[in-house]
């Protein structure tokens, strides 16, 4: 999950992929704030449940190195969830489907996902969502970043070698 | 319960993707509706002839399965929903991408065109039904591995008279079934000899159901 995708760049919109990336890296409450930022205040809108969030498990296959063959890792939950809007949402023809596969067993985190995923590709909703919710999330996710990689500087070791004179 | 890739390697390259937009929501308790679809069937193949209703158990799933699988009886609908898995191949006798989408989202199902792989088949058209031996008939030492069918009809009260005896049949049963080919009747019984393999079938009418085990035995009159 952490080799996947990096965090994007701060200029131009996120593509799909950026933020389903974002979305993975969120927990529960800042998702909920950035959601309800984003909307406004306006209640979300109605969706159909294609699947209800449901918890299973995932095997995590790993590699030692770059060469080492594929082993498996040991098991992770996952929840998955997938919604539609309903048609006349966002005024859009085609019901925008939104889907979240998340680590954990989460429900509500997985439903808040799947729903940010469907605004995401509603033209209606796709520029608040974009500012209010994705900039500040992937900020977040980028401070978070820059914090650990200050403190783990902070223990880096220069080792000097002496030149041995023969 | 996360076997979507397993069953894009059983489905092989060729499978066009699932159409979303359009597709058919499950159940909406998938635990209990499957349960309870499960106890109605269970029901229906251990009293054959009796017809048992499927719309009791989920009076939801008419109106919200009514629109992408139309055509499709949702009986068969909930029942393929209830049983089919990632380790159950599918066969459709007929192209219908509303179902065999929803099948393959909500269930993960493979499907195939190879009647001798099908764990399960809805056959739509009970006019021209293929040959049931082309069907997995089980092994003597694993005769639950056959195939099962769901057989669309025109009625479940109607059609010609037929007496069904046998375990789960206290004496008789009289029933009646309308559109199904009279060379089904006669294939069907010379697979009796063959017994404990055989076939089990389902007859699907609307939101019901008749179960036809492999143990009864049918007089057409």
């Amino acid at each position: 999950m952490s080799t996947s995708a990096q965090t994007p760049a701060p200029s131009g919109p996120a593509t799909r992929r950026e933020w389903l990336a974002i979305l993975a890296r969120t927990p529960r409450a800042c998702m909920k704030d950035a959601l309800d930022a984003a909307l406004d205040g306006a209640s979300p809108p109605e969706f159909d449940w294609l699947r209800a969030p449901d918890i299973g498990l995932a095997m995590v296959r790993g590699r030692v190195g770059g060469s080492g063959d594929a082993f498996n890792l040991g098991e992770v939950t996952v929840t998955r969830a997938t919604l539609r809007l309903r048609a006349g949402e966002g005024h859009s023809a085609i019901p925008a489907v939104g889907m979240a596969v998340h680590m954990g067993r989460d429900k509500e985190r997985a439903t808040l996902a799947a729903l940010a995923d469907a605004l995401l590709q509603t033209p209606a909703f796709e520029a608040r969502m974009q500012e209010h919710l994705l900039a500040p999330l992937a900020a977040r996710i980028a401070e978070n970043r820059a914090q650990k990689q200050a403190r783990a500087a902070g223990t880096k070791v220069e080792f000097f070698t002496m030149v041995r004179g023969d | 319960m996360l076997p979507d890739k397993l069953s894009n390697n059983l489905r092989g390259p060729d499978v066009t993707s699932i159409d979303l937009a359009t597709l058919t929501p499950g159940f909406n308790d998938t635990v209990h509706d499957s349960q309870g679809v499960f106890r109605a069937l269970l029901d229906a193949l251990s009293r054959p002839g009796k017809i048992v209703s499927i719309d009791a158990v989920l009076p939801s799933l008419e109106q919200d399965g009514g629109t992408a699988a139309a055509h499709v009886p949702m009986a068969a609908f909930a029942a393929l929903l209830a049983l089919a898995d990632y380790s159950t191949p599918v066969l459709l006798q007929h192209e219908h991408r509303g179902l065999s989408d929803a099948l393959r989202f909500h269930t993960g199902a493979p499907l195939t065109n190879d009647h001798a792989q099908a764990v399960f088949a809805y056959l739509h058209d009970a006019q021209s039904l293929p040959p049931l031996d082309a069907f997995s008939l089980g092994d003597p030492e694993t005769p639950e591995s056959a195939a099962m069918l769901f057989i669309r009809v025109d009625s479940l009260n109607e059609g010609p008279q037929m007496t069904w005896r046998g375990p789960g049949i206290r004496d008789s049963q009289a029933v009646r079934i309308a559109g199904v080919a009279p060379s089904f009747w006669h294939e069907r019984a010379l697979l009796a000899s063959q017994f404990p393999c055989g076939i089990d079938c389902y007859f699907v009418h609307g939101g019901s159901v008749i179960g036809l085990p492999r143990t009864t035995r049918v007089e057409v009159a």
